[in-house]
Parts: structure tokens; sequence; C-alpha cells
């Protein structure tokens, strides 16, 4: 008799979690210390591309989400033990993550972009098929150990490398003409004219991404447990749709000064 | 420097709280462990091998490992078992133990394992004559620790102690893991935001400068308080 008590509470007690469940308000956990992908203004709030895309993306799933701020040592531990439901942290989709979580489609990267010294022939080159053609046998600048080093390795394996160990050493030898052209992430380039106050470096070519390259890899996206796989789909569906009607793309604009939304795949 | 204005358009006031959550956190857990401490030294100086073994366990262990590791353990270690409990209790969902009281618990035991070899040294160096003295005139054993250990015993620690505050000061910062909005966690997010970590390390540095001389002043009062009545050589 008792346990027959017992059992209908607990099956109470389980029915009402659930149905509790459905409208949870989903938890999204960021750094607030990477910007402009997600940080912090003076005022202790989080700003950032991620936070508005959150935001967005939530309201496309039509859930309620806040965002909570995690220290990124600790983020995926966090997530895992359900401090919230979703990492929005500016996190590189790579397979060692993959094995402990989930990632969504990638949202969003910083593309890769040739930049060359502003004399150089080369500034006016737009097309991709020209860029490589006239990058055939050139002096190419990368920082060593970098995506970009392997990029150039498996297409245009007739180039010089010049490896720099950081982006100011390169900068430096691009500026002075020492190279014809540096390959890096697109925000270097922005950073540098920032720098100097000038077009120090042009970019030239199109902006490259792991849409067409491997090599850059699968871009920045929503971290999960393995276990949501509701919430995966569910995930996925909103970034297309939001890509779909370019909200994305305009979250982005504002933010990075550029597009740097990547293109859903046909689900 | 209109980074570290105050209001809404500088970081100055969040620095401030930053560093009032920095000594909330760090007196608290200094208080936390110096009453750990006192039950660990007496422990160690117990007749009973069991409670020997356990205290002499607990300051191995909390002052052999790194102590960003016993944080860790604590906070992220304890949030499943915490879940897993509730759950017993048709409890489901996400729970943790509030930021704040993790950081003082895991602190005040880091601070409290190196409380206890202070004041167990303290604890010994008092005489044993004088504790004989006092049984002989009828005191309790309490009346012995209350009238006779106690009031030495701080004379002897506080130095010891003084050094224990300054550590556990600093190791507050190791909080900063777990998010919790105390000084060095604030200046980071600062400095990573605006981009200009420089500036924010060296305000967060000249305030823990701030409260390490300051505490080092009182310290210095007590010390001399303690000695109060004892003839300088």
């Amino acid at each position: 008799m008792n346990k027959t008590l017992l059992g209908i509470a607990a099956a109470a007690l389980v029915a009402s979690a659930s149905a509790a469940h459905a409208q949870d308000v989903l938890r999204i956990g960021t750094e607030g210390a990477y910007p402009p992908w997600n940080a912090t203004d003076a005022s202790g709030a989080l700003i950032g591309f991620e936070i508005e895309l959150g935001l967005a993306l939530c309201a496309e799933m039509g859930r309620t989400c806040e965002f909570v701020a995690q220290d990124w040592d600790g983020m995926i531990p966090a997530l895992l033990n359900g401090r919230y439901d979703m990492i929005m942290a500016g996190m590189s989709i790579t397979e060692e993550r993959s094995e402990t979580i989930t990632f969504s489609n990638g949202y969003a990267t910083t593309p890769a972009h040739f930049a060359a010294h502003p004399d150089s022939p080369h500034v006016d080159i737009d097309s991709h098929d020209d860029v490589m053609a006239a990058l055939d046998g050139a002096v190419i600048g990368v920082q060593v150990g970098t995506i970009h080093q392997n990029f150039i390795t498996d297409h245009l394996p007739n180039a010089e490398l010049r490896f720099y160990d950081s982006q100011d050493q390169l900068n430096l030898d691009l500026v002075a003409g020492r190279i014809d052209a540096g390959l890096a992430d697109i925000t270097a380039w922005l950073d540098l004219n920032e720098d100097e106050g000038s077009e120090a470096a042009v970019t030239f070519g199109q902006p490259m991404t792991g849409v067409d390259f491997e090599v850059f890899g699968a871009g920045v996206g929503v971290g999960m447990r393995h276990e949501d796989t509701e919430l995966h789909d569910e995930v996925n569906a909103a970034l297309a749709v939001l890509h779909e009607n370019g909200t994305m793309q305009a979250i982005a604009e504002e933010w990075f000064g550029f597009d740097a939304a990547l293109a859903q795949p046909d689900s | 420097m209109d980074l570290l204005s105050f209001g809404d358009t500088g970081w100055g006031d969040n620095m401030l709280r930053g560093a009032g959550v920095t000594i909330l956190l760090a007196v608290g857990s200094y208080l936390f462990g110096i009453i750990v401490g006192m039950g660990a030294a007496a422990m160690k100086l117990s007749h009973s091998l069991l409670l020997r073994t356990i205290a002499a366990i607990y300051t191995t262990v909390v002052r052999g490992v790194p102590e960003l590791l016993v944080i860790y353990l604590l906070f992220y270690g304890s949030a499943p078992l915490i879940i897993d409990l509730a759950s017993l209790f048709g409890y489901t969902g996400y729970f943790e133990i509030p930021p704040f009281l993790a950081g003082l618990v895991a602190v005040g035991l880091i601070s409290g394992a190196y409380s206890t070899e202070v004041l167990r040294g303290a604890m010994q160096v008092i005489p044993a004559g004088q504790i004989e003295a006092g049984q002989s005139i009828g005191l309790s054993k309490r009346q012995v620790f209350f009238r006779i250990k106690l009031p030495q015993l701080w004379r002897f620690a506080l130095p010891g102690l003084g050094n224990v505050w300054q550590l556990t000061l600093k190791d507050t910062a190791l909080v900063s893991v777990i998010s919790l909005a105390e000084l060095m966690r604030v200046s980071r997010v600062a400095g990573d935001s605006e981009r200009e970590p420089f500036v924010f390390y060296m305000a967060a540095g000249v305030l823990y400068l701030i409260m390490t001389t300051f505490s080092q002043a009182i310290f210095q009062r007590s010390e001399k308080a303690a000695s109060r009545g004892v003839r300088r050589a």
C-alpha cells in the first residue's frame, strides 16, 4: 500500500518535472572577454556578436534564454555538469573538442585573406583564380604553424614561404615590401591598418573560409552536450533560418565590420 | 584613464566592487580557515590515533596538491554530486553551490591547512609546567584552555598567521576560474573586453598592494598588543 502511494507520488513528481522542463529557460554559457565575439561593457552587461546571435537564435526556436558568464578554462566542464545547455564563446569546432561535446553547424568564422603592400601589383586582383595564378612562385609570408601555412603548402606548392613567429614580425616585412604577399586572418589586417592609421596592407582576392577550403576548419559553432540530440536539431534548424533571412549576416556585419557569418548547409 | 572612471562608462566601480568581493572572500575564508585550523591542530595533538591520522591526511593532501585543483574539485566535483542527491528527492534540473560559498569553502580549506601547522606549533610552545600549575590549583580542562593556553597562543601564532593571511588574500584570485566576480576576474574581463589588459592588471596590482600593506599594518599592531606584558629582550 505504502509502496503504491510512493510510486504514484514519484510518478507525479517526474511528470511535473518533465512538464516544467519544456518551458525551461535555455542557458547559454559565454566568456564575456573575447571581443567582438563576446565581451562585457563597463556597466557589466554582456555584449557582442554571439550575445545578439544567441538571442536571435532563441527567438527563432521559441525559447527563453539567459546568458551565463563563465571563465574560458571551465567552459566545457561547466556545460557537461549542467551549469548551462549551450556554449557560444567563439569556440572553434575541432575534432578534439567534438569527442567531448557536440557542435552545431558553424555559424561564423573570421576568413583568411591575402594582403600586400599598397604599391604591389597584386592589390587590384579580385577573383580567387587570378590570385592563385599571380601568386604562383611568389614570396608569401605566414605565421608559422597556422592553418594559413597549411593552405599555402596545399594550394600554392611553388610559392616561397617565409615563416614568422608572430603576426607583428610578418607585418613589418609586409610594410617594408620584403614579401610579395601575406596570408592571415582578416582581423589581423584590419588591426594592422587600425594601428597604423592608414592602409598599410591592402587585402586582395576573396575572403577564404572552411566552406570552400577544408583546411580552414569548420568555424565557430554552438557547443552542446552529446545527449541533447533534440536541441542539436533545433539549433541547426534555427541557424539555417537566421542565415536564410539575413539576420546572421547583419549581426556579423555590425560586430566584425565584415560578413563573418557562415553559410548553413541545406537541411 | 577614462577606462577606470566610475559609472556606466568606466570600470572603476566594477573594479572596486571586485576588490570588495575579494576582501569579503579573504576575510571569510581566513576565519573559516582558523576555525578549521584550531580543530585540526587540536586533533594533531590529541591522543587518539584516528584523529591524528585524519588531521594528517587533511594537511598533507591540501598542502600537497595545487590550490587550483582543490577549487576545481570542490566546484565541478560537487555539482554532479548535489544534482544526484537532489534527484533522489525528485528534484531534477541544475543546481549548484553559489560560487561565493564554494570559493569560501575552497580557499578556507586551503588556508586552514596552513593555519593548522602554525597553531599546532604555537600550542606546543606553551610550557607544560604552566598547564600542570593550572591543574594543580583545580582548573578544569576548559579553564586551562581558555585562561592559560588561548591568551598565549595568539602571541606565538600571530606572526605565522599573518603570513597565512597574505597567502589567503592572494589565493582568492584563483576563485576567478569559477567565474566569481572578484578583483582578478573583473580585471581580466575588463582588460580583454577593452583590449587594454595592462591598464587593468596594473590597477588590480595596486589594489592588491593596498590591501596587503594595510592588513600588514593591522597584524603588526595586533602582534604588539598580544605581546604586551612580555619584556623585550
